[in-house]
């Protein structure tokens, strides 16, 4: 077990420079950060000057050289937009995105395995048919439509919640919820199918011959088999997810990463954006790491030395 | 006192409208201002006052003032100084205004202006509002209250200039370091500095002693919402009593909420579409000219811009820019006329040419480049939009290649110089050459005689009304939302927003 963590340990490192390197050269090549950074009044003596700060007159692979050693420092340049160092720039948002994902991931998975677990049990019922069409109506619901959808109905209609922005846990709320849907219905189709699948394993016909309990069952046999496939594609989707809070953060005016990083793209502001992708690269690294980890505990056939 | 009970409320709703109907006749003796809620696109991204974007240069002016403020309709009037005047074509006299204070009570006086202009000017320094007012050679304190400035050369646009140049405090900065201004800046203005979350909220109080003043409201809170349905469903929530940049189509969505208004403002942005003269078939004014007249720009004004704005009268200053020419007329659609000069230029069976155009960064670009490019249809100049990203128009910009035909607005903060200087030679911009132009751009820009520019920008603006080397389209506006709550507040042409008259009326 340690030695398997120790050795997804040492990957780490050699993904994040992929990623580094793939976001640098695609920002460096697709626009010159100095136009769009300079009034358009700029003199040519600022244009220079700045060149010459971001070492923009040098060969783009010593661009990246020159960078990568300052990254290895912990220096990520100063931002271009906010004249300050990148780095703590994105770790100041990083609190809001966690907050926004981890009850956005909680509701997901909460209410996605328990309407999953509905789903099978009732199979081919009623609450499996209403469980499985949401999921498939959540599913295909874009979320800046569900977002606008959930905005207009119950803070512009019904007056529950405010429309955006932070100040108090009902800010929340909306901006959770959309995110949530984003996983949500792939939650439930999962549970429901590994639920349906184990639930013919034989090893709970002998759990039932042996008179355990229906609860013993589902608690100590099914669901720990159960859940595995789900925390596999949970792990599969941290991806997906960074990428649905950056539309979801836009819509609700939630003042974490994705936002930062989708203006900062447009700004071409190059050290935040690779800060962003630096830590959001080393979160979901960590999160696949955590859930190899949560898997094996679970299922010893999982682990792996 | 207005309050809505729908009908499916039921008796709670109601029971709990009557006991805040109690409270609020409690609170209505004790709270007398409120504070003002302002949705906004996107903050800046720092409070650097060297960050020169329109959306830095609105927070700053909140806690700072320039020396010549502007108005709503962008015209100068005086601020920090209350009068000025030429001595000589090189030479500038600023009287101050006397008995102002920062917000820690220190007097402002004649130190504080050379300080923040030696700043600015400085060498090494990269001040994004710098080239405004790069003409200064040197800044002079003759007394507490008044200070000389030196331009190197004739510098006309000074005084507009400095109204972009908000004046930090002296002994402030000095004392605590350029960071910790940008980390809590302080200036004259109407508002306090309070305190600032990047990308969320910028929190301002009120300055009782503001010279022009104590502001109506207790504070401002500024909020960053990035998208514009959020945005305007905030302004109807009543989160909000201000929000800015209103997309066209959001327009009609407000317009039918109660107790909200839209108002368009027309900026000082020139939206045109630029000709590459340099290659057939755009060589030929003749062709030029044609697809000027091919566009039936009125009709794209009331539909893609809600008749928000304006149409350009024939050249590329919006009429609220010192220079704009008022004999000249918008180029009226004439198919018959524009097939008649294609035919003559060797064009009767029209060509192919492509409109480039950013998306999102001008109000509905896509959407009027498409609706020209249909237009051109008519004349049988068969036209495609080739939408690029940011990026890439930087990119195009720098290779000087924009396609036959790009659309970019030009602003002019009021002054036909910072637009005019688009069409010269030296601007690296223009593919368009006229040595009259070029000659009456220079003249106009090294003399400080109101009457010499203002005639030799009048007969620029008639070159190119003959020349034709972009399609006039629109003075673009800004489109504000507000609650009719709101009094005392005007849609500012220049997007810095004048709040310490804004008052809201109790509900």
């Amino acid at each position: 077990m340690f030695a398997f963590i120790v050795r997804r340990l040492l990957t780490i490192p050699i993904t994040i420079l992929l990623v580094v390197f793939v976001t640098f050269i695609v920002l460096r090549v697709t626009g010159d950060p100095v136009q769009i950074y300079l009034d358009i009044n700029a003199t040519p003596e600022q244009t220079a000057l700045l060149r010459e700060r971001l070492h923009l007159d040098e060969p783009l692979i010593v661009q990246f050289g020159l960078f990568l050693w300052d990254v290895l420092r912990g220096d990520f340049g100063m931002s271009l937009q906010f004249a300050t160092p990148a780095l703590p720039v994105v770790l100041g948002r990083l609190g809001a995105t966690i907050q926004l994902v981890s009850v956005a991931l909680l509701f997901a998975f909460v209410f996605g395995v328990a309407g999953g677990i509905v789903a099978a049990l009732r199979k081919d019922r009623l609450p499996d048919f209403l469980l499985s069409a949401l999921a498939v109506a959540g599913q295909s619901m874009p979320s800046f439509w569900l977002g606008i959808l959930l905005i207009q109905t119950f803070a512009l209609d019904l007056k529950w919640l405010p429309t955006s922005g932070t100040g108090s846990w009902q800010h929340l709320i909306l901006p959770a919820v959309t995110l949530a849907t984003f996983l949500l219905p792939n939650f439930i189709l999962i549970t429901r199918t590994t639920v349906l699948e184990t639930r013919s394993e034989l090893f709970l016909t002998t759990a039932r011959s042996k008179g355990a309990s229906e609860s013993s069952i589902m608690f100590r046999h099914l669901l720990p088999n159960a859940i595995n496939p789900v925390l596999s594609f949970l792990g599969l989707q941290m991806g997906r997810l960074v990428g649905g809070s950056i539309i979801t953060e836009t819509i609700f005016a939630w003042p974490g990463i994705g936002s930062l990083m989708i203006r900062s793209i447009f700004q071409r502001d190059v050290p935040v954006v690779i800060a962003a992708v630096f830590i959001v690269s080393i979160a979901i690294v960590l999160a696949n790491l955590l859930v190899d980890i949560l898997q094996s505990l679970i299922d010893p056939r999982m682990r792996l030395d | 006192m207005k309050r809505k009970t729908s009908p499916r409320s039921g008796g709670l709703r109601g029971v709990l409208a009557l006991s805040a109907v109690g409270l609020w006749g409690l609170s209505a003796g004790l709270a007398g201002a409120q504070t003002l809620n302002v949705g906004v696109q996107g903050l800046p991204d720092s409070l650097d006052t060297a960050v020169s974007s329109f959306a830095a240069l609105n927070m700053a002016l909140q806690t700072m003032d320039a020396l010549v403020l502007r108005d709503d309709t962008g015209k100068t009037m005086p601020g920090l100084a209350e009068s000025w005047e030429a001595v000589d074509p090189l030479t500038w006299r600023f009287n101050l205004r006397d008995g102002v204070t920062f917000h820690d009570g220190t007097p402002f006086t004649a130190e504080d202006v050379k300080f923040t202009l030696d700043y600015i000017l400085a060498p090494d320094s990269v001040y994004g509002s710098k080239s405004r007012i790069g003409q200064i050679e040197s800044t002079a304190v003759v007394d507490e209250h008044t200070v000389e400035i030196t331009t190197t050369v004739p510098f006309p646009t000074l005084i507009i200039g400095l109204s972009d140049i908000p004046i930090e405090p002296k002994h402030y900065v000095e004392k605590v370091g350029r960071e910790a201004m940008i980390a809590a800046p302080m200036g004259t203005g109407p508002f306090v500095f309070e305190s600032w979350v990047p990308g969320d909220r910028y929190a301002l109080t009120a300055n009782p002693d503001y010279w022009q003043g104590a502001p109506k409201v207790e504070g401002v809170l500024f909020r960053q919402i990035p998208e514009a349905s959020t945005r305007a469903a905030s302004l109807i929530a009543g989160e909000n009593q201000i929000i800015e940049e209103i997309p066209i189509d959001i327009i009609p969505q407000i317009e039918q909420s109660e107790d909200v208004s839209v108002q368009g403002v027309e900026t000082t942005v020139g939206l045109l579409l630029t000709f590459d003269t340099r290659n057939p078939p755009y060589d030929d004014v003749r062709v030029r000219r044609a697809l000027n007249m091919a566009v039936n720009k009125p009709l794209i004004f009331d539909r893609l811009l809600q008749g928000k704005g304006a149409v350009l009268k024939g050249q590329m200053l919006t009429s609220n820019t010192f220079g704009f020419n008022p004999d000249l007329e918008e180029i009226p659609q004439d198919l018959e006329a524009a097939k008649a000069l294609l035919e003559e230029a060797g064009y009767a069976d029209g060509f192919d040419t492509s409109i480039t155009t950013r998306s999102g960064k001008y109000l509905s670009d896509v959407d009027i480049a498409s609706a020209v490019a249909g237009m051109f249809r008519d004349v049988n100049v068969n036209a495609g939009v080739n939408i690029v990203e940011q990026g890439v128009f930087s990119k195009m910009v720098q290779a000087r290649d924009m396609g036959p035909l790009h659309m970019v607005g030009w602003y002019s903060v009021g002054d036909a110089d910072f637009a005019t200087v688009w069409f010269t030679e030296d601007s690296g911009r223009a593919y368009w050459k006229n040595d009259e132009y070029e000659e009456l751009f220079t003249k106009a820009r090294s003399t400080v005689d109101e009457a010499e520019r203002l005639a030799a920008y009048n007969r620029m603006m008639e070159i190119m009304h003959e020349e034709v080397p972009a399609i006039f389209l629109f003075g673009l506006p800004s489109i504000y939302g507000m609650s009719d709550s709101l009094t005392g507040f005007e849609p500012p042409s220049d997007k810095i927003m004048r709040l310490w008259n804004a008052e809201i009326a109790a509900d």
